[in-house]
């Protein structure tokens, strides 16, 4: 290890959240000028690590070191001081207010000035603007520019103060490969200044090309750290899970007759996406993938009715269909499930049972308007056995389920009503390897019984591994479809980009 | 930044209230309607205790059975909006504009066709009655599903709206004259028991059923746990808030009957003290506030709480201020007690977040795949 002194180092951090150890004994060194990269999977504890260091959580045990300076914990305002920035995966930027004011309001905030002034909130922008050598509309209100540029204001921002360590959650995932080259470009030059960067990401082979240091966390431990020239894609991966990734298609033949069952045609909606076509058979498990922004949430919003769509048609099974509602789409045999599990899947102090049976209530009044409740028992009792839900019983609060689970039972959800045709936003943003083969092969045994599938991801291996078609979406556009054995990682990601 | 030690008077500090929190989980039963019983019994015995004589009299018994039906329909009414994530404000001014309509029609009738046949249209009155109070909720209704006005400044606005035509309507005075039947239930007993309190217990089991037996009651109960969650699995929150509030009006309509029945008389200001009270009664029944969690059977425990609480200082003679006080302690105190074994439960399990949630999960996964 280097003998230089580190800006920011952390030694033997753990932190336990209700029982379950989030953090144990994790130490990292942020050398002044150099690149670390921070890989994991989910839960692997980067973000507890991040919030640690950040001021946002306290850890049980272990020193930050920050200037030769041992703490137990910082505060925000002690991480702030010591030139700790963050910069998150949503920017967490004020939609309403201007490029300049969102650079420079919260220094305005943080030098306790009474009034602030228009004049200086400009100068200050434009300064760090100018120093970044960026091209930046400053008097754009933040909801109106992209996710590229937003991103640059989210960086700047940062380093308005004099940054020391600044670290950026996922600063890729949004952007196309030339934002990507400029965003590069700008680390380069903080790192000529000194700074030290934590570059968090699972895109690997970018990583590996900004990097200098590679740590990996699983499970809340380092298992692997070195120099960057020292690793892979494929090494980091393998180190991430623990095992060598499989990109083997899994998918069960479609016979030749299998009839279309849900037909979009043109479907468009203003400013989201446009002339949006494609026919899904039953059995067919269709995979839509594109980045984030892309429309690939929004398309499927339109289908399920959260958000119609203003032109296009749609027919399933034959019968053309109307969707202006939720119920619209509910009506006509659609499921879905959605992005966001704890918000709009779960009522997460209810019941597993009661959660299964929110979307079919209706289905099971008996005598007297009442609900049978035998029957119930019954179907949540199969459900919960064929989903293979761990939990001592339908009446545990969703609330204590992990998150494969969880999952799991926003799909009984919807099985319970036998849609024809199922939507899965993110199926497995959240859940363990485990879950996530298993969710998949719920999945396959359902499209095998005639369902029709249409799965949304950004998790390209999982696209390729179960899906036999894949259509890829870019500015609200379908840009490409690949079909067998043309589904590859490479192929997919250099679609999503180009 | 701290040193050794603070950090070990913040550990003293949370054993301390682990210690607290834990005595005080260990006397509470589970929900609401458990903690309402020893409420219940922990008072009366103490009124039995202080004042025997006045207060474990018949006559007393009874009226906490009379007094009890009217603020305890309002109360499930209100219970019933809590349980959306809403609520009604207007629910005292629905009441009364029934209580109005029955007394104006039957005067009205009894002028010029006589009291004979006024009487023998007592069944059409009392729907009427019901029928306006379900009209007025479902103004509501319309105004927070369709329209989209939040449920405190609608029922707000409809409060001062129904109250203000009441008052128009009487001109400001106590009208009287009620149906012969209707006021002779107000006084009648069956088996030693209030009819009114019958009454109450009839409403309430009934509204139990709808709650927990239908399907519409198991919509209302999801569309207060998350309406988002709700709307994404096809429930439509238009029309289960449009039956949410025409209930709740249903149920002020019979409440305005009951306090016909009382007095037998009619005003537009009737009863302004209910609104906060019916409030306090449905948060100690165990209606979270936000939605998603309410019993029938605790509200009810919790009206006898509060009659038992003010017909208890009347006989220690205490006042109705001193009643108020006593309103806002028990609020306040159980509110105390909720928000430490919330806050005990919540330190034993897990904060839900993804990033704890995948946590778990791989723990999970590797200890099984080891």
């Amino acid at each position: 290890m280097s003998t230089e002194q580190p800006t920011l180092e952390v030694r033997d951090i753990v932190k336990t959240y209700g029982g379950v150890r989030a953090l144990g004994g994790v130490s990292l060194r942020l050398l002044p000028g150099e690149v670390h990269c921070l890989a994991g999977e989910n839960g692997s504890g980067k973000s507890t690590l991040i919030k640690i260091i950040s001021g946002v959580e306290r850890p049980d045990s272990g020193d930050i070191v920050i200037g030769g300076e041992s703490h137990p914990y910082v505060s925000p305002s002690d991480a702030i001081r010591a030139g700790v920035q963050v910069i998150y995966q949503d920017f967490s930027l004020f939609p309403n207010l201007t490029a300049a004011e969102n650079i420079a309001m919260l220094t305005e905030l943080a030098d306790r000035r009474k009034l602030s002034s228009r004049r200086r909130i400009r100068a200050t922008a434009e300064r760090i603007v100018a120093d970044l050598g960026l091209r930046l509309d400053l008097d754009a209100d933040v909801e109106h520019l992209s996710v590229a540029d937003r991103q640059l204001i989210a960086i700047c921002r940062a380093l308005v103060g004099e940054a020391r360590v600044l670290i950026m959650d996922e600063p890729t995932t949004a952007l196309t490969h030339s934002e990507v080259e400029r965003l590069f470009g700008i680390v380069r030059r903080l790192q000529a200044r000194g700074v030290a960067i934590v570059f968090v990401s699972h895109k690997l082979d970018e990583v590996l090309d900004i990097s200098q240091h590679v740590t990996v966390l699983r499970n809340g431990e380092v298992v692997s750290s070195g120099e960057a020239s020292g690793y892979t894609g494929r090494s980091i991966a393998k180190a991430m899970t623990g095992r060598d990734v499989n990109e083997d298609r899994h998918v069960d033949d479609l016979p030749e007759s299998a009839e279309p069952l849900l037909i979009v045609d043109s479907l468009g909606r203003k400013d989201a996406f446009e002339d949006v076509s494609f026919a899904l058979r039953k059995g067919e498990i269709l995979g839509i993938t594109g980045l984030l922004g892309s429309g690939r949430t929004e398309i499927a919003e339109a289908l399920f009715g959260v958000h119609p769509a203003d032109s296009g048609s749609v027919t399933l099974d034959g019968t053309p269909r109307r969707i202006h509602s939720i119920s619209d789409a509910v009506e006509a045999g659609i499921g879905y499930v959605p992005e966001d599990r704890l918000t709009q899947g779960l009522f997460l102090d209810k019941s597993i049972a009661d959660n299964m049976v929110a979307a079919s209530l209706s289905s099971y009044r008996g005598k007297a308007l009442l609900l049978d409740r035998g029957r119930i028992g019954r179907s949540m009792a199969d459900l919960f056995q064929r989903l293979r839900i761990k939990a001592p019983n339908a009446k545990a609060p969703v609330r204590s389920l992990s998150g494969g689970n969880a999952q799991r039972v926003v799909i009984a959800k919807w099985l319970d009503r036998k849609p024809s045709v199922l939507m899965l936003n993110g199926p497995t943003v959240g859940v363990d390897i485990g879950s996530k083969e298993e969710i998949f092969t719920i999945l396959r045994e359902q499209a095998a019984a005639g369902m029709g599938i249409v799965v949304i991801s950004d998790d390209i291996p999982e696209l390729v591994t179960s899906c036999h078609r894949v259509l890829i979406v870019r500015a609200g556009r379908i840009v490409a479809e690949m079909t067998g054995s043309d589904i590859a990682v490479d192929a997919i990601q250099e679609r999503m980009t180009a | 930044m701290s040193d050794s030690g603070s950090k070990s008077l913040t550990k003293a500090n949370r054993s301390l209230d682990d210690g607290v929190s834990g005595l005080i989980s260990r006397i509470q039963l589970p929900h609401g309607a458990g903690r309402m019983i020893v409420l219940l019994v922990g008072i009366f015995a103490i009124f039995s205790i202080l004042n025997p004589r006045v207060f474990l009299n018949p006559v007393n018994l009874e009226n906490i059975g009379v007094g009890a039906p009217e603020i305890g329909l309002i109360a499930l009414a209100m219970m019933l909006t809590m349980l959306t994530g809403g609520i009604d404000l207007s629910i005292v001014a629905i009441a009364n504009f029934s209580a109005i309509t029955v007394s104006s029609l039957y005067t009205a009738v009894s002028v010029a066709q006589g009291q004979a046949a006024a009487e023998g249209l007592t069944i059409v009155f009392l729907l009427a009655g019901i029928g306006v109070g379900a009209l007025l909720g479902l103004v509501n209704g319309v105004l927070i599903s369709v329209v989209g006005v939040t449920p405190i400044l609608t029922t707000l606005g409809t409060m001062q709206l129904f109250n203000g035509l009441a008052l128009v309507w009487t001109g400001g005075v106590t009208i009287s004259g009620a149906p012969s039947a209707l006021s002779g239930i107000g006084t009648a007993t069956l088996a030693s028991i209030p009819v009114l309190f019958v009454i109450l217990i009839l409403a309430a089991a009934l509204l139990a059923l709808v709650i927990d037996r239908t399907p519409v009651g198991r919509k209302i109960q999801l569309q207060g746990a998350n309406p988002i969650a709700a709307r994404y699995s096809g429930i439509s929150s238009r029309k289960t808030l449009m039956l949410t509030y025409g209930l709740s009006g249903v149920l002020g309509g019979v409440a305005g009957l009951v306090f016909l029945a009382r007095n037998p008389s009619a005003s537009a200001d009737y009863g302004s003290s209910y609104v906060l009270l019916a409030i306090v009664i449905a948060v100690l029944g165990g209606t979270n506030p936000n939605g998603g969690v309410a019993t029938v059977f605790g509200v009810i425990l919790a009206t006898l709480t509060l009659q038992v609480v003010s017909s208890g200082f009347t006989a220690m003679r205490l006042s109705a201020y001193e009643y108020s006080i006593a309103q806002g302690v028990l609020l306040i105190a159980v509110m105390i007690v909720d928000q430490l074994t919330f806050r005990r439960r919540r330190r034993r399990a897990l904060p839900l977040s993804s990033e704890t949630v995948a946590v778990q999960t791989q723990k999970a996964h590797e200890e099984k795949t080891r």
